[in-house]
């Protein structure tokens, strides 16, 4: 497949970038609004000598999954919140066991059955673990189809490098959006890494080796836990990612990501243009959270807005980051026909903050 | 010292001491496993993925790679697994608890799916690690720290007959029931888990084998009695048959 520019749904530009990177099976099970991954992994998955594989539940999509990435191959799934919330036994599993496979949380409103509609409601679930123990999946929030595209073979590098999942969370506006993007040629960016030192693949070439998440002595569950620790401070430490725009000379930040993020760059070119020095954070890693966005940023800066398409959790991660050097405002909504601020709001929110200085 | 690994082949450690309880059946279903394994010479490329219970234990006296899954999730591991290497032989291998209580569900869909790998399911009618609980294939009446008068089949129903789930699904290829009860029942067995790795091996679709045994332990029997059990009371349930077995049709592998 060459480098072609398609108008695609987001996340069938998803599915095109997980197959284009070199994603050979794709589990998955319907749920909106993730369904059209599936479906276009079902189509074109057979091109590039893979399969999509529908599963009963996504309990067993995420078994499915986890056995699979255990012989090394480039394995994906494609869900929402519902969904994700019954794969939280697996990936804390494959985070335990140390397998790469790249994972999308299309986030719909939430709790319980929630509403179809776009949110960003996952925050906490996708970044705190989600499951039981001390875990971490390395989560990536890209902002439009095109950054889709352009971070998918270094979500596939962070799987392998650190052997763990990656999961791209997506608010379901985004995800649904329909727009323009550059699809890179085929390249399976997994070949980059020797999986013969760790795939389960039979004793024909290793001698035996067992993938054991259960300790068989306490002394095991420590090892296992430091392990871990180790990796997740190399990654906090090495894999942080964010856009910072105009926040040199800052009075206020806004902080968001996601589609409001990208919402961000017109508040800004608005808001300057009225001569208001405001700039913005807009984090790509979620976890690791880009602390070190918020450390550097200057004296300048009075206040932040942190905008969200929930009732606040990106915050407490913002509030973390700067540690009471400043105040940190919300503004956030979920739900109805118009599950979001709007520019105007946010723009309205920006004004009152500085407006109050 | 004589070397055993000459005698018995290389696919069972000998070294090892298993950790399965004074009369546990799981060291004789385990030994069968490795027999089989061995016999059709496919130890290199064969994968254990075994359940959360005392079924987990099995790999460790095999020196075969070897995946400990979720709790139940077994065959759904064995279908991602089996995906990605249809070269490899994958088989399931759990206790009652693991395979029919929690992983009902994901047992079911594997078996309907129909793909060529293989599941053990040792069945001695109790939680055997957590110490004897009811499972789903704990006899009517029978006694367990969860069941302290009996199963009560008004609310606990009865216990299941997982092979008999799958007899109609065209993509069960052998479906048998056997037990360890005795030396004979043993040899039927055995013929029984090789058949069904044959089946894996020909590529022709799903097999299960279910094996009843005693748990001394979990059922708080002397061994001597915890057989007769396993050969009188659960077989009386549970009745030992090859429900099924297409294993005579050419190799499609």
């Amino acid at each position: 497949m060459t480098q072609e520019t398609l108008f695609l749904k987001n996340t069938e530009t998803f599915a095109e970038s997980l197959a284009r990177c070199g994603v050979k099976y794709h589990f998955a099970y319907p749920i909106t609004p993730a369904t059209d991954v599936m479906k276009r992994m079902a189509v074109i998955l057979p091109k590039y000598g893979g399969k999509m594989m529908q599963m009963e539940s996504e309990l067993a999509v995420s078994s499915a999954l986890a056995g699979a990435a255990a012989t090394g191959t480039l394995v994906a799934t494609s869900s929402s919140g519902p969904g994700v919330t019954l794969m939280h036994e697996a990936i804390g599993f494959m985070c335990a066991a140390e397998l790469p496979c790249i994972m999308l949380d299309s986030m719909r409103v939430g709790p319980g059955d929630g509403d179809i509609l776009g949110a960003q409601s996952d925050y906490y679930v996708t970044t705190r673990g989600g499951g039981h123990g001390d875990y971490h999946t390395i989560v990536l929030a890209p902002a439009s189809g095109q950054e889709i595209a352009d971070i998918m073979p270094h979500g596939i590098r962070l799987a392998y490098t650190y052997r763990t999942p990656v999961l791209f969370v997506i608010d379901g506006v985004s995800a649904q959006m329909t727009e323009s993007t550059t699809l890179p040629a085929y390249n399976d960016y997994s070949a980059e890494f020797d999986t013969s030192e760790w795939a389960f693949t039979g004793t024909q070439d290793h001698p035996k080796r067992a993938l054991i998440t259960g300790s068989y002595s306490h002394e095991d569950g420590y090892r296992m836990n430091e392990m871990l620790r180790a990796k997740y401070e190399k990654i906090r430490e090495d894999e942080q990612m964010w856009e910072a725009v105009q926040v040199e000379d800052a009075d206020l930040v806004v902080a968001a990501f996601g589609i409001h993020g990208r919402m961000c760059k017109d508040l800004v070119s608005k808001m300057r243009a009225d001569g208001k020095k405001v700039g913005f954070i807009r984090p790509i890693s979620l976890w690791p959270f880009p602390e070190r966005a918020f450390a550097a940023l200057p004296e300048s800066v009075k206040n932040i807005l942190v905008v969200e398409m929930n009732h606040g959790q990106m915050i407490d991660d913002v509030r973390l980051a700067v540690n009471g050097r400043m105040p940190v405002h919300f503004l956030g909504k979920t739900g109805g026909d118009m599950p979001m601020n709007t520019l105007a709001e946010m723009i309205a929110e920006a004004d009152r903050i500085l407006g109050d200085n | 010292m004589e070397n055993l690994s000459a005698k018995y082949g290389k696919t069972l450690n000998l070294d090892k001491l298993t950790s399965y309880c004074p009369g546990c059946g799981h060291g004789i279903v385990t030994r069968l496993v490795a027999e089989a394994i061995e016999n059709l010479g496919i130890m290199k490329r064969t994968i254990a993925i075994v359940g959360i219970g005392c079924g987990g234990f099995s790999h460790h006296y095999m020196d075969i790679d070897a995946i400990e899954a979720t709790h139940g999730r077994a065959p759904s591991f064995a279908i991602g697994y089996k995906l990605c290497r249809p070269g490899n032989i994958v088989y399931t291998y759990a206790g009652d608890g693991d395979t029919c209580a929690i992983g009902l569900g994901d047992l079911l869909h594997a078996a309907n799916k129909g793909m060529p790998i293989t599941t053990i399911m040792v069945n001695n009618t109790v939680f055997g690690m957590t110490g004897g609980q009811m499972s789903p294939t704990t006899l009517a009446g029978q006694v367990t720290s969860t069941t302290v008068n009996g199963r009560d089949t008004s609310t606990q129903g009865y216990p299941l007959l997982v092979p008999e789930m799958m007899q109609f699904m065209p993509g069960v290829k052998y479906l048998a029931r056997e037990t360890v009860a005795s030396p004979q029942a043993i040899r039927k067995a055995k013929k029984s888990i090789q058949k069904a790795f044959e089946c894996q091996v020909k590529g022709l679709g799903y097999s299960f084998v279910e094996v009843l045994v005693p748990c001394p332990t979990g059922l708080k029997m002397s061994i001597k009695d915890s057989y007769a059990r396993c050969g009188k009371e659960m077989t009386d349930y549970f009745k030992p048959q090859v429900f099924k077995d297409e294993t005579e049709q050419a190799d499609v592998a």
